[in-house]
């Protein structure tokens, strides 16, 4: 049985709150991303409404890139989470979910898809950087913090064992 | 109206997808366009006008090569028969100077040869030549005017000429070394045996009175002995090109030193010189020390 679609005031709720954990997280850059990531490849897509989500996800990129210390040119990691959103938006309707194994699967694929994008648009945008290991964090905590955002999105549902 | 104002009216969901259209390109417009704007443009107008800059070069020059081409025959005659009138005023004068090269050439070489034998020498200018005739000479510019006396020695830079056989008021006859009727006393470089040379012609002549038992090869020089009084001792006279023995003396054939037939300017040599003069006209080649072999005692 497929999930319901969780509500709008409920998914802008949890948006809010994951835009307020970005910027709360600044000082600790490996959480602020992973939180970034779950803000941007769990909370904000919703099917059927794209703006909504890339407007959230737009806040996320340029909560993170306004909360460096030493900010290059700007707008690389807003553009780079606006375009993984959309994807992710499409592909939420293209392939409806089934359950919780199928949500971790899409999510780590995004998670690749969306280090990617970021790196190269940043890269584009300011010029060469260090990558860091935040990516390698996001990815080993997904299961985590994907268990969790399915369930707030989805309080009512399984776990999608059968 | 209604109808068209409808048609003309977006849905939600065209405004919609129209923002996000805009969000996204004004995000990727913003991030390529990188920190200074105003390069990027600049550069990437570059870029587009590279093509349009190298045709328009491409077509410069082929203007530039139509504009050369097209100068008219007309010119390119005239600058040619320029060209050729300065060269023909330019060979003309090389013509005009090459006596004069020729002559300084000789006045300079004979200058040297005056330099070199301290005595005292004076130098005359041949006006043309007999010796192709029988009994024939050359024919100097100066005469009695000049203090000439007969039996003075002529001498040229290469060797001895010959000497004086008439004076005139104004011209000397000079009977050459290689004339059948000419002698000079002479000695060889090596052996120091002397003989007189008789003239054979054509710059030849051939040593008389040399004993068989002397040992002579070809190339060797051969000198003035001065025991005449004409020549003093050391002047070259020439190289000795064939030896054959005779039953008392040796057949000497000389080849003479002096060019004869283009000797130009001579120098004269005083009445009665000395026997000896300081500096010989040649160096006599010095002996070669016997090297002893390795091992002998």
């Amino acid at each position: 049985m497929r999930p319901l679609p969780p509500t709008v005031l409920r998914q802008n709720l949890l948006c809010a709150a994951g835009l307020a954990a970005v910027l709360l997280t600044s000082p600790f850059p490996s959480l602020q991303a992973v939180v970034h990531a779950a803000l941007v490849l769990a909370l904000a897509p919703r099917i059927g409404a794209p703006l909504s989500g890339a407007l959230w996800a737009l806040a996320a990129g340029w909560a993170v890139e306004l909360s460096l210390r030493l900010p290059p040119h700007l707008g690389g990691t807003a553009w780079a989470d606006l375009t993984v959103v959309l994807i992710a938006g499409w592909t939420a309707a293209r392939w409806p979910l089934d359950g919780l194994k199928d949500w971790l699967a899409r999510l780590a694929a995004l998670a690749v898809l969306h280090v990617l994008l970021l790196h190269g648009m940043v890269r584009l945008a300011a010029g060469p950087h260090p990558w860091g290991w935040s990516w390698l964090w996001t990815l080993l905590s997904l299961p985590f913090w994907g268990w969790g955002v399915w369930r707030l999105l989805h309080p009512g549902s399984t776990t999608g064992r059968r | 109206m209604p109808a068209r104002a409808a048609r003309r009216r977006w849905s939600r969901a065209a405004w919609r997808r129209l923002a996000l259209v805009l969000l996204w390109l004004g995000h990727g417009a913003w991030v390529l366009l990188g920190p200074d704007a105003g390069r990027t443009w600049t550069r990437t107008a570059d870029t587009l006008a590279l093509p349009a800059q190298g045709a328009a070069r491409q077509w410069e020059g082929w203007r530039s090569r139509r504009r050369d081409d097209s100068r008219s025959l007309q010119d390119l005659q005239a600058e040619n028969a320029r060209l050729a009138g300065d060269l023909a005023a330019l060979r003309l004068r090389d013509a005009q100077e090459a006596p004069r090269l020729a002559e300084a050439e000789e006045a300079l070489r004979v200058l040297g040869l005056r330099k070199l034998i301290p005595l005292e020498l004076s130098a005359a200018r041949v006006l043309y030549s007999t010796r192709p005739a029988a009994f024939g000479g050359l024919i100097l510019d100066q005469g009695r005017d000049h203090g000439l006396v007969e039996d003075q020695g002529v001498l040229a830079p290469e060797g001895i000429v010959g000497r004086i056989w008439s004076v005139g008021p104004t011209q000397a006859k000079v009977l050459p070394v290689d004339a059948p009727n000419a002698s000079v006393a002479v000695m060889l470089i090596r052996s120091r045996a002397t003989g007189v040379l008789q003239g054979l012609g054509a710059s030849r002549a051939h040593i008389r009175y040399v004993s068989n038992q002397e040992v002579v090869q070809p190339g060797e020089a051969v000198l003035t002995s001065g025991l005449d009084r004409v020549f003093p001792r050391g002047l070259l006279v020439g190289h000795v090109v064939r030896v054959e023995r005779g039953e008392l003396e040796l057949e000497l054939t000389v080849q003479l030193a002096a060019p004869l037939d283009r000797v130009s300017t001579v120098l004269l040599l005083p009445s009665q010189p000395p026997l000896e003069v300081q500096q010989p006209f040649v160096q006599p080649e010095q002996p070669k020390p016997a090297s002893r072999k390795k091992g002998t005692p």
